[in-house]
């Protein structure tokens, strides 16, 4: 890593000139063999995969050890550690992956990274300097992990914390670029910068771009430390193996879970953004040539939310006393099928003439109502609902209050529930009869009234099951292993829908480097179909599983020979088959004072 | 024998991605093509080419019909149909042709009542018609219902100005000797048996390139001596005639000359 550091450093230094040189070049030079689009593809696509990685999992990992800290309980310590330990080893790939981006951009669209510079120069250094300091912290993160364990442990937590700030101000200053290239602002008519480059930087789309990949990183990290568990947990030798990976399992998919409940509302957000900016653009990725990519889409997001709800009720298997809510799972499938094939249905279909004639016009007379946005922002708030009841019932699945108003509280959670259901469908039925710019203000009251009954509930659940009796403890490790399948399908189809939404961000852009302002005339500038985006979505996202899968062996090389086949840091510990009362992530209560007892 | 887990959990995986790679390629497939530039300054045409070439550019470079429909109410933006006798009536001793124009170059100066103001100005990026389009684009727009009557004078000569995006495109600075491309358009290229370029030649066969430089990109002379065909013929003037020749007959050097003579006829 630290050789990529002193490469990107020395490339930095030289920029200016490679800038300058650029001017008296081509405006671009050919790739051998595949060309420079599909090259700049694989190699962006793959360097986003992993920089989603390396910033994603340690967002959530620090959380998970300040629970293990703040509560003493050893097995979050160990698993904070577990998934540090698959972020550093991703950590060089890269920062290479994406010094061979800089290298592809500086040989082969010339003109276009002078372009960039001569706004952009500035935020070079600082993203330098961030990369370095990023770097650093977590190196000592990492390999400070024992050395600032017991009363150093805040220190350690600090750490974590720090590399996550620095990790996150990365991603805004990467973000400012290719936001500019979608909605340039502060230059004038030539292209040129006008004042100060902030006013490049906090373009029309970098906030919501910064937000919606916050969180979908979380997502993706939680996704991936998942498969990895899954993994881990089909080949595990052992119950107690087995066990320990369930755990992980669960708790990555808990995290990708949480957050992916979010995420399409961080997506309405930059949609809206992006019609704020220019309508032309908004228009033609809604309902221009790339509308067909937003049914596969709602394919994979449909896949997404009854995956993982699937995997809560198989997991309910696990708990003792789930038995009570199983009732429920039919109607929530029912829901969440439903709502699949609302957000699936597209508005307009591209049919013969007879066809046409004999379906009565292009749109079809009934399912054609479920192709607009209405039905769609109705589908996926009612299925985000849904998934989120899922949640609620995994969480007490094993528990009963002992809480004598926790009669009242059911009420008001349901009731909470129900209006939001009701509010989510009046506005889908009402934006019918308005015009579209009305419309578009309804998916806010909607998401409103979901977030505000998630809100409700939660507030109320956390203090009703406090103290909660319990039915039995958690059989980790018994869990059915389809449901580890179930993982990798989340991990698979998430990378696979980022490589699609890369698609859509860049292709958005059309026959422009630079949106409105810097034309590509390369022999690229045509913006490719579906399937042929998807055929490269395919082969790029198999390289980076390949290279996960190799990454991970790597990093498990150290374990080999180690006692409890953990490394350096402490053993794993102990589960049993199951030590824990609470199926989230609640403190088991043997304190250690953060410090691992294997370790003193 | 028992399978490795790592290779159930590949297969699996490659599974899982072949199948929404199959069912991306099962849909139809659209493909985002850069608009060609239409160049009608200087060639005969007649007001049916003219509609022609303005419903071509109606379709594609226009994007006209991501919003507009004829003789259906679109959500966003107002039915043309019959906008061609429509216009003159809107605003009293304003024609329609002038209504028309005004509504392309300041989309906001006419808002039909019941739709936003959210039209893009048509001759700036990111739709950037240039004059020639403009003009092939009113006269279609005429042709719904009213008179053909819009010439190219009507529009005004800054349209399109930095239409081919500004930028790093504007400081383009062509290393040929534009001299010594003068002597390959009259010699060597022959260029001037088919056309004129200002005091220079006087042959109606192709399109008169006096003012080529206004209306036209670097990019585009470059590709249309080397393709001919591939870049596009001037709507008026036969296809195929032009020779497709020039790359191997002229050096880089006479090409690049000839370039930067044909970028001085402004």
């Amino acid at each position: 890593m630290a050789l990529a550091v002193v490469a990107f450093l020395t490339l930095l230094s030289v920029l200016p000139a490679v800038a300058q040189d650029a001017a008296k070049e081509p405006a671009y030079r050919a790739f051998p063999l595949i060309g420079s689009r599909l090259a700049v593809w694989a190699v962006a696509q793959l360097h986003l995969n992993f920089a989603a990685f390396i910033l994603g999992v340690p967002i959530f990992a620090v959380i998970i050890e300040i629970i293990g800290w703040r509560t003493g309980d050893a097995r979050y310590d160990w698993l904070s550690h577990e998934f540090v330990k698959l972020t550093f080893a991703a950590f060089s790939t890269t920062a290479l992956l994406g010094a061979l981006l800089l290298f592809l951009f500086v040989g082969y669209y010339p003109k276009f990274w002078t372009y960039m510079t001569s706004i952009f120069f500035p935020t070079y250094w600082v993203y330098a300097l961030l990369f370095f300091a990023e770097t650093f912290t977590v190196y000592v993160w990492y390999y400070g992990w024992d050395w600032l364990s017991g009363p150093r442990k805040g220190i350690h937590v600090g750490l974590g914390v720090l590399s996550n700030l620095f990790g996150t101000a990365i991603l805004l200053v990467a973000n400012s670029w290719v936001t500019f290239m979608i909605s340039p602002a502060g230059i004038d008519e030539s292209g040129a910068l006008k004042g100060s480059v902030w006013a490049a930087i906090n373009n029309f789309t970098w906030m919501p771009i910064n937000i919606h990949r916050l969180i979908a990183n979380i997502v993706f990290g939680g996704t991936i430390a998942a498969a990895y568990a899954a993994f881990r947990f089909l080949g595990a030798k052992t119950d107690e193996e087995r066990a320990r990976y369930d755990w992980m399992g669960y708790i990555g998919n808990f995290v990708a879970l949480s957050a992916f409940i979010v995420l399409p509302f961080a997506g309405y957000y930059l949609g809206r953004e992006i019609y704020a900016f220019n309508q032309t653009m908004g228009i033609t990725m809604m309902g221009g040539f790339m509308s067909w990519l937003w049914i596969i889409q709602a394919i994979l997001i449909g896949v997404l939310f009854m995956g993982s709800n699937y995997y809560l009720w198989l997991g309910m298997e696990r708990i003792p006393g789930s038995e009570r809510y199983r009732r429920y799972v039919p109607i929530m499938i029912g829901i969440l099928a439903f709502g699949f094939m609302v957000w699936a249905t597209p508005r307009s279909m591209v049919i013969t003439l007879d066809e046409a004639r004999a379906m009565g016009g292009t749109h079809h007379p009934v399912l054609g109502f479920l192709g607009v946005m209405s039905a769609k922002n109705t589908a996926v708030n009612m299925m985000i609902l849904t998934t989120f009841l899922s949640f609620v019932l995994y969480r007490r699945a094993n528990r009963i209050s002992t809480k004598s108003w926790v009669g009242a509280g059911m009420i008001v959670q349901w009731v909470a529930l129900g209006l939001a259901a009701v509010v989510v469908v009046f506005y889908g039925v009402y934006g019918y009869f308005v015009e579209s710019m009305v419309r578009i203000g309804f998916s806010v009251y909607q998401v409103l009234a979901v977030l505000g009954a998630i809100g409700v509930v939660m507030a109320i659940d956390i203090p009703m099951f406090k103290g909660a009796r319990s039915t039995g403890t958690i059989r980790w490790g018994t869990i059915a292993p389809r449901s580890q399948y179930v993982l990798i399908l989340l991990a698979v189809t998430f990378t696979w829908l980022m490589g699609l939404m890369g698609f859509a961000r860049s292709g958005i852009r059309q026959h422009w480097h630079v949106y409105g302002v810097m034309r590509d005339s390369s022999v690229d500038a045509v913006t490719p179909a579906i399937g042929y985006a998807a055929n490269m979505i395919t082969i790029v996202t198999i390289a980076f599983f390949a290279l996960v899968m190799f990454i991970f062996w790597l990093g498990g090389l150290g374990e080999k020979g180690m006692a409890g086949g953990s490394g350096h840091h402490a053993p794993a510990p102990v589960f049993a088959g199951g030590s824990d009362a609470d199926p989230t992530p609640a403190p088991s209560r043997e304190s250690t004072g953060g410090r691992s007892p294997q370790r003193s | 024998m028992r399978v490795p887990v790592a290779v159930k959990v590949g297969a699996f995986a490659l599974f899982v991605m072949g199948t929404y790679t199959y069912y991306a390629n099962s849909i139809p497939q659209i493909q985002s093509k850069p608009p060609a530039e239409l160049s009608l300054e200087g060639g005969n045409v007649t007001p049916a080419q003219l509609v022609k070439a303005g419903e071509e550019t109606f379709k594609t470079k226009g994007t006209c019909e991501i919003c507009h429909r004829i003789g259906q109410k679109g959500t966003r933006a107002p039915d043309l149909a019959g906008i061609g006798s429509r216009a003159g009536k809107v605003k009293a001793g304003q024609s329609a042709k002038a209504y028309i124009i005004e509504s392309l170059l300041q989309p906001g100066a006419h808002l039909v009542e019941g739709y936003p103001n959210i039209m893009p100005q048509v001759d700036k990026p990111p739709i950037a018609l240039n004059r020639s389009e403009v003009w092939a684009l009113t006269a279609f727009l005429e042709s719904l219902g009213g008179t053909v009557d819009v010439k190219l004078d009507d529009i005004p000569k800054t349209v399109g100005a930095g239409a081919a995006g500004g930028g790093a495109t504007a400081e383009l600075k062509l290393p040929g000797d534009a001299k010594a491309g003068e002597a390959i358009f009259t010699g060597k290229g022959g260029c001037i048996a088919c056309h004129k370029a200002g005091k220079i030649g006087a042959s109606p066969v192709g399109p008169d390139l006096s003012q080529i430089a206004k209306i036209q990109t670097p990019d585009y002379l470059m590709r249309k001596i080397l393709d001919p065909a591939g870049a596009g013929t001037v709507a008026g003037f036969p296809k195929g005639v032009m020779p497709p020749m020039f790359g191997q007959t002229l050096t880089a050097k006479d090409y690049m000359d000839l370039v930067a003579f044909l970028m001085t006829l402004k």
